[in-house]
């Protein structure tokens, strides 16, 4: 049973005191592999037996399309950034997520408002401020945060085709020497998610080792959350009318 | 709210629609302009990167009242950074139609924690003076169903199940959105204006109270291209709307 607990309050149109799913967020910073444990922890579920929703940032319906439109130019300040962000995560809690859960699926959600605090924070937004202005994101049932430095990070984003200019902070960051931007963006990233490590509780995942090493550590974690979920009776006329929108169809 | 301590000035108007708000507001920036003052607009909602997936959610009708509430918050935050804050600080007269208070009274009346409303808000720049225009209910709605063949999905507040006639919805919904006006005007000062009085009589009440609050605002001289024109004897013809 995933609590239906809120960091902050409970939203409107929200009902109910439980539901049958689980939540299970995967945080990182760019360039980590997440995608990759998201795409190989997704198959293993599945092939476990489990119903499996996954959801990133910028995916909803609503929001997502605007936010890919803005950041490719205009004068964007990090509050309507993280406000447009804010409209996409709740468009997916509210139309995604919740009813995914209810209908007793296991969500795995590539990233979460942590991401969203975490980026906007060092961009100087008040961390009271993401922090209130968040209260409405459902407590997930574990947060799994794969934990790397900013020097053994960078093999990785080479190998993987560059430099990208929002995971540089090269939006705030200024100065030609795009290299040493994205180190001191990830240094600084890499310090707020650790702050939020320790206040949110995070279960944390060494990210230096390869991929099956990784993988062994999550698929760990996450047995433990979804065990026994199979004993518990669902609702199911409520499993059965849920149908998912067609945006979160699997892609490519 | 963030203090107002720079050498521009802010005045908004609020009310239901059909107060007559927009009007007024329109008519004190022809004034100001025939003032030599700077003057900047700011409307609802107008954020070039934030319309159009406002747009696309009250046209599919993917807004709740979350969503309504956070891609509004998204709107006004691009206008403040973008728009009403540089301008402020270049010392123009920054008038709005419509402000915080909006959202404060819409997004309450949908369900929306007020303390939630009022922190999310707490980036905005408190006005020098902010104007309510007080319209008694029916009077409001006559004014809005004369004008128009028909009224919108969220504009009628059909999302909020009131009733599925449009023109019940909008009548309770506003009735709903006054009641909340009726509490902001109590917690922030908002200066009520009888809505029903005489235009004319009400624009020189509006002016009369913001006048004290010019003096010493700046009255840049945009002469420079008039005589120009003068000089050549020209009219302009091939200038940009913005110039003439």
């Amino acid at each position: 049973m995933t609590e239906l607990r809120f960091f902050g309050f409970r939203p409107p149109g929200i009902e109910g005191q439980s539901l049958p799913g689980r939540l299970v967020v995967i945080e990182a910073t760019d360039g980590v592999g997440r995608s990759t444990q998201v795409a190989l922890l997704k198959e293993w579920l599945e092939d476990e037996g489990y119903a499996v929703l996954d959801t990133g940032l910028r995916r909803s319906d609503l929001a997502g399309p605007g936010i890919e439109r803005a950041k490719q130019g205009h004068t964007l300040d990090p509050i309507t950034l993280n406000l447009f962000y804010a409209t996409d995560f709740w468009d997916r809690l509210e139309r995604l997520i919740i009813p995914g859960l209810r209908a007793g699926m296991v969500v795995i959600a590539d990233r979460y408002v942590f991401s969203l605090i975490a980026r906007a924070a060092v961009r100087g937004v008040s961390e009271r401020w993401l922090e209130q202005l968040y209260g409405f994101a459902l407590i997930p049932d574990r947060v799994i945060y794969l934990d790397i430095d900013a020097e053994q990070l960078l093999p990785r984003v080479l190998r993987r085709g560059g430099f990208d200019y929002w995971e540089s902070g090269m939006d705030f960051i200024r100065g030609p020497n795009v290299h040493d931007n994205f180190m001191q963006y990830q240094r600084m990233l890499l310090a707020e998610f650790r702050k939020l490590a320790v206040r949110h509780d995070f279960t944390v995942i060494d990210a230096r080792g390869s991929v099956a090493k990784i993988f062994r550590g999550l698929r760990t974690e996450v047995e433990d959350v979804v065990s026994g979920m199979g004993l518990e009776s669902v609702g199911a006329g409520e499993s059965d009318a849920f149908t998912l929108p067609e945006s979160a169809a699997p892609s490519g | 709210m963030r203090d107002l301590d720079l050498p521009g000035k802010l005045f908004i108007v609020e009310g239901v629609d059909g107060s007559g708000k927009s009007t007024q507001l329109d008519l004190l920036h022809k004034w100001l302009v025939s003032q030599g003052y700077l003057v900047v607009f700011s409307e609802w909602n107008s954020s070039p990167i934030v319309q159009s997936t406002t747009r696309r959610g009250k046209k599919r009708r993917l807004l709740s009242p979350m969503s309504f509430s956070l891609i509004h918050a998204a709107d006004f935050a691009s206008r403040t950074n973008a728009h009403i804050l540089p301008a402020l600080n270049a010392g123009a007269v920054v008038l709005a139609d419509r402000y915080v208070y909006t959202a404060f009274a819409r997004d309450a009346v949908r369900g929306v924690n007020r303390d939630w409303l009022r922190r999310l808000y707490s980036f905005a720049l408190k006005p020098t003076l902010a104007f309510y225009y007080d319209v008694p209910l029916g009077e409001a709605i006559r004014r809005i169903l004369d004008g128009r063949p028909s009224l919108k999905y969220y504009e009628a507040g059909l999302d909020m199940n009131l009733s599925s006639d449009a023109e019940e919805s909008f009548a309770l919904y506003q009735g709903l959105i006054k009641r909340e006006y009726d509490r902001l005007v109590e917690e922030f000062g908002l200066v009520r204006m009888d809505a029903t009085e005489n235009l004319i009589l009400q624009q020189q009440r509006m002016r009369g109270m913001i006048e004290p609050y010019l003096e010493g605002v700046a009255r840049p001289d945009d002469g420079a291209l008039n005589e120009a024109l003068l000089d050549g004897g020209l009219l302009g013809r091939y200038l940009t709307p913005r110039f003439r």
